[in-house]
């Protein structure tokens, strides 16, 4: 049952396990109200369908995606890193989360299968799965870098 | 002699990060090729095989499950271990990726203990 899960708790527990694992960077929380994105930014989404549907969304500024892809690299954030290879890193940050989510709400949700990450670079850029979709959505701090996660799903 | 091994993932980054924890878990490697999917995997290991295979699941193209199955439908490639690498983390699905043929898992996100654990009976 969906009412069962908690999707806070799921997410940030889902994304603290991969930043911290991954790529050794502590998750805090941030308000809504103190969360002010850069304008240059990159989205990362992976969507789900099965036992819900839905879609995984990871936006960060330009200069944050390139800290994390640093991070995952094993990489200084001055060095060159390619936009292809910061694009290809965060797809991969939103492929281990929502893994890490699907693992957590196999028992009380059911079985979802995942698609193919997707990742776009541009300015102030959302994303939406309707109006009739339920969004747990959250910001955090890695390091200093400010990160908002977004989970769209609808009940199956 | 150390192994050759041949990295499976559509994800050039994921591909550097594995190699990068191999290396931090102390194994060492011969030969190091790499794939974006099953069947590009297919075709360099007909050219050039390797002893080691470590594969994705989810990919564009031909998926691990998918190269897994060809693989192990040819005899000649009987010695070369498989080990996947995954996000999907489903005991069911794990143990039918074994049965397929696979010699092993690695779960995403992993840790270098985690790759040593799981490499290190193949690498001697």
């Amino acid at each position: 049952m969906v009412t069962d899960v908690c999707f806070h708790d799921t997410l940030i527990e889902a994304a603290s396990e991969v930043f911290e694992t991954m790529m050794f960077m502590a998750l805090e929380e941030v308000a809504p109200e103190d969360a002010h994105m850069e304008e240059d930014s990159l989205l990362s989404s992976i969507t789900f369908t099965g036992a819900l549907e839905g879609c995984l969304a990871i936006c960060c500024g330009s200069q944050d995606a390139k800290l994390i892809a640093a991070n995952m690299l094993g990489m200084e954030p001055e060095d060159d890193i390619s936009m292809e290879d910061i694009c290809d890193a965060m797809g991969e940050v939103s492929n281990m989360v929502l893994g890490s989510i699907k693992k957590r709400i196999a028992d009380s949700v059911g079985e979802i299968t995942v698609s193919i990450p997707c990742t776009v670079s541009g300015k102030m850029l959302d994303t939406s799965l309707g109006e009739n979709a339920n969004v747990t959505e959250e910001f955090v701090n890695l390091d200093g870098s400010l990160v908002k996660f977004q989970f769209f799903y609808k009940d199956n | 002699m150390a192994k050759s091994i041949m990295l499976v993932d559509d994800s050039a980054t994921m591909r550097k990060i594995i190699m990068r924890t191999i290396r931090a878990a102390g194994l060492s490697l011969g030969d190091i090729q790499e794939a974006g999917d099953g069947g590009e995997a297919l075709e360099k290991i007909e050219q050039s095989p390797v002893d080691i295979v470590l594969c994705d699941v989810n990919m564009p193209g031909m998926g691990g499950t998918e190269f897994v199955e060809k693989l192990r439908s040819n005899s000649s490639y009987d010695n070369t271990k498989v080990i996947m690498v995954s996000t999907e983390s489903a005991d069911d699905f794990i143990s039918s990726v074994l049965a397929l043929g696979a010699n092993g898992y690695i779960k995403k996100p992993f840790t270098p203990e985690s790759i040593q654990q799981t490499l290190e009976p193949f690498m001697g």
